[in-house]
């Protein structure tokens, strides 16, 4: 775990300092929107007791909305990434900073204002150089609030794109890296201690260096935004992919074959991006140009009605081919190679040793062999339950385990058999093997990419560069690269690279 | 209307949801007189002070500052010519003692230089050493040299009229008498026109050149010292006044003991001050014989005899 965590520091840099970088941003905008905006409105209202209270209450309501409903909400409207997501954050940030300059505005001593008001003085001049001073201890504790809070709640920006730490706690939790989980959830919290104690030292300021400051900030931030702003108009083609690494390194490769037969075209990559319906929904929006899916996922996820199990890889590419078309227009190019579906994994040693190739063969074996099946698996149709009835499959004991533990239980020989991916890079890691489905009763999951029609209309030559990976890539292929990327945290462009050049889809070089 | 009236209330009243706190007063106050209204708590004296620079806005009848309507001048004008010093003092706790002073200043936006020039030069006669308290904060200050400060407040910007609504009620009484002289000696050398408002009547005898007395809203009689001890209007005014602790000389003269002199006759010899101990009438009075106090009467030995009798009698009557 320790040298898991160093290594991953140091050959992830880059990766980790982005994400911090994108925490950092989106957790210093929304604060500052809401800073402005809850500011005003209590000095808009501190003098108008009743709106005041009543505004107080709207916003404690608003913070009681969860915030996955929000970004849910959200979607719909104006899209995924930054934009919504700033926005969730700021209406979370709103009620603190909101309540506490509230309160320490109408908690200003009366006599105070009472000759504030005797000496003449003008709305302004009382705001600025009497009543703000007054409850800047009040405001700034709010804004502090927010901060934390946003930085914590910022993790969820992930799941809509945003990017941020929260992507390291994602990936940490899909592919079991409990280092990358840590490193995200820790800087996360040490970006929180750190924008606490900055804020307690700008508060020790006098008034007009504070204000400085915050200036600066807010126009670097601005800046900042403007710059992505304007970055992101000028890149053509938008690529995203699901979490993990095998859809970064897919992206990867598209992207080096688009540019290769285009150098023209610019293609804007944004891994780790969302699940399923989070980037079906960014495809159907036009907020990205491609993505790769699975014929398993459109068959049984995105298809609107049910369509029965296929077990022909080929019938079922067709058939989802046909349902991403007639229901969105989108196009599917051919498909590669591998398949990554659910499969029954041995140790290697032991499946040579009894001689076990397929499902059919553990079969014969199976009244004194145990398993250790994942929650899903064990209870969904296409899993355990199906596979009993298609191959009279009865185990001696099944066991439902998490996904972490029963990589563990195999490796120690407390169960024999489990289920996994079939390019799972534990495979390789624990020397595992997986039986052949020789009845062919999982249905296949063959990956290509999915396209906006818009594309293929702007730029034809696309379809031609991304179908060289057409029937490409084999499952232990695709193992071994997942294991590059995951174990061995390589780049997963320097992987891509590496492949392309090897079965010369792209020139070697650069 | 003659020019040496300042203030005028006309046919005044202010209500509070139907409640009447001020009724139907009216009122003068002279150019350049230290006015004290005086009365028990809930008898409207602060809300008729504070309808004078508007703080509190009359339900009915016209209050007149300096020959205007005040509903008629500018509420920032009206309020900027009119100093103001409050019973909670008030000092803003953001600012040194310093940026206190020449707030009323930097809000008729006049410049700092000559700003912080004046508020040194008051820090100083006030007994507040600038290069010492003008850049601390008002916490560091006890109850006593912040109002000192409070009261410079009132005064930098060289108004015609200062407020002052129960100044000192929060003080220690050691504190309170260096302030009520500070506010006697401000007023000779500034000539302003003060309006003060107390509870207490000793202070009111004390600083009224006119006194005020008010109950239930109403303004019942208004006179000298030595008018409303003399001659109350009714019950209230007399039980109120007899709370007085007058100091013995200026009692003395008030009853009307001693004769009055012409400013010729006095010549420059020094005046015993109107607020002097009977101890120090009497040690005088060993070594000449007869004593000129403040106001220009003459008082013999025989005055303090008189004066003696005269309360012992009071005394027997009570």
């Amino acid at each position: 775990m320790w040298t898991n965590l160093m290594n991953m520091l140091q050959t992830r840099q880059a990766e980790i300092w982005a994400a911090l970088q994108e925490h950092i941003f989106l957790s210093l905008l929304s604060v500052v929107i809401a800073t402005v905006l809850a500011l005003s409105l209590a000095i808009a209202l501190f003098g108008h007791r009743r709106l005041g209270n009543a505004v107080l209450q709207l916003a404690g309501i608003i913070q009681t909305i969860p915030s996955l409903a929000v970004l849910g909400v959200l979607i719909p409207l104006v899209g995924i990434g930054t934009v919504p997501a700033t926005i969730a954050l700021v209406l979370y940030a709103l009620m603190p900073i909101y309540q506490n300059a509230y309160a320490g505005l109408i908690g200003i001593d009366p006599s105070l204002d009472e000759a504030a008001d005797a000496f003449g003085l003008t709305y302004w001049f009382k705001l600025i150089h009497i009543q703000l001073p007054l409850a800047m201890p009040a405001i700034l504790s709010g804004i502090r609030i927010a901060m934390v809070m946003v930085i914590g709640t910022a993790t969820l920006a992930a799941l809509i794109g945003a990017g941020g730490l929260g992507t390291l706690i994602l990936l940490g939790i899909q592919t079991n890296n409990n280092a990358q989980l840590l490193i995200g959830a820790v800087l996360a919290a040490l970006l929180a201690l750190v924008f606490s104690w900055g804020l307690n030292g700008l508060a020790k300021l006098p008034l007009k260096q504070g204000l400085l400051v915050l200036l600066v900030l807010t126009g670097g931030i601005l800046g900042y935004a403007g710059w992505q702003t304007v970055q992101a108009r000028s890149e053509k083609i938008v690529i995203a992919g699901k979490l993990g690494s095998e859809p970064e390194i897919l992206i990867n490769m598209y992207k080096e074959l688009i540019e290769q037969d285009q150098p023209q075209l610019k293609v804007q990559l944004k891994p780790n991006f969302g699940g399923t319906t989070f980037l079906y929904k960014a495809l159907q929006r036009g907020d990205i140009d491609l993505y790769p899916e699975f014929t398993g996922t459109i068959l049984q996820t995105i298809s609107h009605k049910k369509v029965p199990v296929n077990h022909d890889p080929k019938q079922a590419y067709q058939k989802a081919k046909q349902i991403v078309a007639r229901q969105d227009g989108f196009i599917y190019l051919k498909p590669m190679r591998y398949q990554n579906g659910y499969a029954l994994a041995m140790k290697d040693e032991v499946a040579k040793h009894q001689h076990l190739q397929t499902v059919s063969d553990l079969v014969q074996q199976a009244h004194h062999e145990s398993a250790a099946f994942d929650p899903d698996f064990y209870q969904s149709a296409d899993g355990y339950p199906g596979l009993k009835k298609a191959y009279g499959l009865n185990l001696m004991a099944v066991n439902m385990m998490e996904p972490s533990l029963k990589y563990d239980a195999l490796r120690q020989g407390q169960v024999d058999v489990i289920d996994a991916y079939t390019t799972d890079p534990q495979l390789k890691v624990d020397h595992l093997v997986a039986l052949k489905d020789d009845r062919h009763f999982f249905p296949p999951y063959q990956g290509a990419p999915l396209v906006r029609p818009e594309l293929l209309a702007k730029y034809p030559r696309v379809e031609a560069s991304l179908n060289r990976l057409a029937n490409r890539i084999t499952t232990a292929e695709m193992i071994d690269m997942n294991y590059q990327v995951t174990v061995q945290h390589r780049k997963p462009a320097q992987v891509a690279h590496a492949y392309l050049v090897q079965h010369h889809l792209v020139k070697a070089g650069d | 209307m003659s020019d040496t009236e300042i203030i005028q209330f006309h046919q005044v009243s202010k209500f509070y949801q139907q409640r009447p706190v001020v009724q139907d007063l009216n009122l003068t106050v002279k150019m350049g007189e230290l006015f004290v209204l005086v009365g028990p708590s809930g008898s409207g004296k602060t809300t008729t002070l504070k309808m004078i620079n508007r703080l509190v806005e009359p339900s009915q009848g016209n209050i007149r500052v300096a020959g205007k309507d005040n509903q008629l001048q500018a509420l920032t004008q009206l309020r900027q010519s009119i100093g103001y010093v409050l019973q909670e003092i008030a000092l803003f706790p953001n600012m040194t003692i310093g940026e206190n002073v020449m707030l009323p200043l930097q809000a008729a936006h006049r410049d700092n230089a000559t700003s912080r020039q004046q508020a040194e030069r008051l820090l100083n006669q006030v007994g507040l050493s600038a290069s010492e308290y003008f850049d601390r904060k008002p916490a560091d200050l006890s109850g006593g040299e912040q109002q000192r400060v409070g009261i410079i407040r009132g005064l930098i910007a060289r108004p015609q009229i200062v407020l002052m609504d129960e100044p000192f009620s929060a003080l220690d009484p050691l504190s309170r008498r260096q302030l009520q002289d500070l506010v006697l000696t401000l007023h000779q050398e500034y000539k302003m026109t003060i309006v003060f408002v107390t509870h207490d009547m000793t202070e009111a005898v004390r600083l009224g050149q006119r006194i005020g007395i008010m109950q239930n809203g109403h303004l019942l009689q208004v006179g000298s010292p030595s008018d409303l001890l003399m001659q109350p209007a009714n019950e209230f005014v007399r039980d109120f006044m007899a709370q007085a602790q007058v100091p013995a000389v200026k009692a003395m003269v008030m009853a009307g003991f001693g004769q009055a002199v012409g400013a010729d006759q006095v010549g420059h010899q020094p005046q015993l001050p109107i607020s002097a101990s009977l101890a120090t009438l009497a040690s005088k009075l060993q070594q000449q014989t007869q004593v000129v106090v403040e106001g220009n009467r003459v008082l013999t030995q025989a005055d303090v005899m008189a004066f003696l009798a005269s309360q012992e009698e009071d005394r027997h009557v009570d």
